[in-house]
């Protein structure tokens, strides 16, 4: 038991010395690129806490204790919304029993709520399964909306903390800038990448595509989650000798397994492509990030 | 990271509840040689959830889920109960076996079931794997009043384990803690602490489920605590804290054992 013991004392020291430490607003968000998000926006007057990372599937998380106390101690909540975390959020959101980061308190911010969505359903139909009626949820992948986003962050912010209104608003001007200079060296880009088609894992990449111009030929697994049929998958190849595509792209967290299958099949290139921003700390993160994006595609596309 | 017992407590409850049926189910299911029944079970509860969502009943129809879910473990049981019953007269070594076959197949039906459901997969996930940190004080209800009744009657007629009923215990039991702390734990609260009291061979039923009982409740306690320190995930520390502590405390004992013969 001394062990324990002498843990006990250990951690209650390392608190009381954390705790000491911020006078920061605490920023919990879900993704790495929300994470980048509020960075950009509030630098050193936000402590950020991101609870998933490039590599990893939004929809599910491993519950650790971090979460808990980090959502807990969290002033405000920056998301993805559109039911992509339905799986944890809510549950975490009710654990922490903070109210400053419940649905439609001060600090809950979604992103989704923020900007015109795509792939919303006009009608719900139960054959459709119940999820994503909402709209799509990965709007990151956008440059006008991701600068929307930001400045939209921005006035949040000053909503919570009046005192640095100002330089939040200035922050998400400045990155909405930036986002339009990067947009106009990608042009030779965007034109290179404009009318290719692809095929892509799931659903995900729309407003990536529907920014470039690029058309989705054909989806390789068109449920989440539950592997697709044989039938599926040689309507595929069928298809795919009719109207060939460029290349076959999945997601830094997404299982490379089935686009090899269909590259070996096909003949096509297929490539990674990453999800989000690597390293969220960095000013330049998300611009970095869509750079590479752009690159990796018109790389996989050439020819 | 720090130590909070208000995100813990939650947590170490719904731990307890889970290790009062099982450890008396552990036992049993040691003693009858069919490890692997629960996970076989834990994937016909799935089952029935994905049945559910299929035949169109909403996620928030709490009851009616959990009632297919319990009945089609149920089924499940059913079946294995049958098996044993065959296998008793035609080789017991192979009822494992068999139990495999049951778990594959209860597994490969959800898959083709969710092929019809657009969305059925990332709800089931949930479902099945429980995450013992997400406990709230009012889920433990149910599982705490199964725990204790399971726990009260292997105390005092273990003979009701011997029959049928074994098999209604069971299916309830696991339907219920697969929920709420996930498969792995299910696992590890069924077999090791019910091996570990067989291991360290001591004598008498409840003495056997007293050391058991204690065994699971330090190990949960420990891997809440180093899972706060160290920011794991929960489930998963608090399983190798029990392999571990079983470990040491086993090898402490017989050192002892050793050192007092020699």
């Amino acid at each position: 038991m001394s062990y324990i013991q002498s843990l006990l004392i250990a951690v209650l020291v390392s608190v009381s010395s954390w705790s000491a430490a911020s006078s920061t607003l605490n920023v919990f968000a879900c993704e790495a690129e929300w994470a980048a998000l509020a960075h950009r926006i509030g630098g050193d007057k936000l402590t950020i806490y991101a609870a998933t990372t490039a590599k990893q599937d939004a929809h599910h998380i491993q519950a650790r204790p971090s979460l808990i106390a980090k959502a807990r101690r969290a002033d405000l909540l920056v998301c993805s919304g559109a039911d992509l975390e339905v799986g944890w959020l809510p549950l975490l959101i009710k654990k922490s029993s903070n109210n400053k980061i419940k649905p439609n308190a001060i600090g809950h911010f979604m992103a989704t709520e923020q900007v015109e969505l795509l792939g919303k359903l006009d009608k719900v139909d139960r054959s459709m399964g119940d999820v994503h009626a909402m709209g799509n949820p990965h709007v990151h992948l956008e440059p006008k909306r991701l600068a929307r986003i930001g400045s939209k962050l921005a006035s949040r912010l000053g909503q919570i903390d009046p005192s640095n209104n100002a330089l939040y608003a200035n922050n998400a001007r400045q990155f909405s800038a930036e986002l339009s200079r990067a947009e106009r060296k990608w042009q030779p880009l965007k034109q290179q990448l404009a009318g290719k088609r692809l095929v892509v894992h799931h659903d995900n990449w729309v407003y990536l595509t529907d920014w470039l111009g690029i058309k989705v030929v054909a989806h390789l697994e068109p449920k989440p989650g539950v592997p697709p049929s044989t039938k599926h998958l040689s309507s595929l190849t069928a298809k795919l000798a009719k109207t060939p595509a460029n290349a076959i792209i999945y997601g830094s967290y997404q299982d490379p397994k089935a686009a090899r299958w269909l590259a070996k099949k096909s003949q096509l290139p297929s490539i990674e492509i990453p999800f989000s921003v690597s390293n969220w700390k960095q000013p330049t993160a998300l611009i970095h990030w869509m750079d590479d994006v752009l690159k990796r595609l018109a790389r996989a596309t050439k020819g | 990271m720090s130590i909070d017992l208000s995100i813990i407590l939650p947590a170490f409850a719904a731990g307890l509840c889970v290790l009062l049926s099982h450890i008396p189910l552990g036992k049993e299911v040691l003693n009858r040689g069919i490890i692997f029944i629960d996970l076989a079970i834990a994937q016909f509860a799935g089952l029935g959830v994905i049945l559910a969502y299929t035949l169109g009943i909403h996620a928030d129809d709490h009851w009616q889920i959990q009632l297919f879910a319990f009945s089609s473990a149920l089924v499940g049981s059913l079946i294995l109960n049958l098996a044993e019953h065959y296998f008793k007269r035609h080789g017991a070594h192979h009822q494992e076996a068999f139990i495999g076959i049951c778990f594959v197949l209860a597994a490969t039906a959800s898959i083709l079931l969710l092929n019809s459901n657009a969305h059925g997969g990332e709800q089931l996930k949930e479902l099945l794997v429980g995450q013992i940190l997400w406990t709230e004080w009012s889920q433990l209800i149910v599982p705490a009043f199964v725990g204790l009744l399971v726990f009260g009657l292997a105390w005092r007629t273990p003979s009701v384990f011997k029959g049928f009923w074994f098999y209604i215990l069971f299916s309830l039991a696991i339907t219920l803690s697969v929920q709420l702390v996930g498969v792995y734990l299910v696992f590890s609260s069924l077999i090791i602490p019910a091996l570990f009291a067989n291991l360290i061979n001591v004598k008498g039923n409840h003495t056997q489920t007293i050391v058991a009982l204690l065994l699971g409740c330090v190990a949960y306690l420990l891997g809440l605590l180093l899972s706060s320190v160290l920011d794991l995930p929960t489930g998963a520390v608090i399983v190798w804290s029990m392999a571990c502590l079983s470990a040491v405390v086993l090898a402490v004992f017989h050192a002892l054992k050793g050192a007092r013969i020699g």
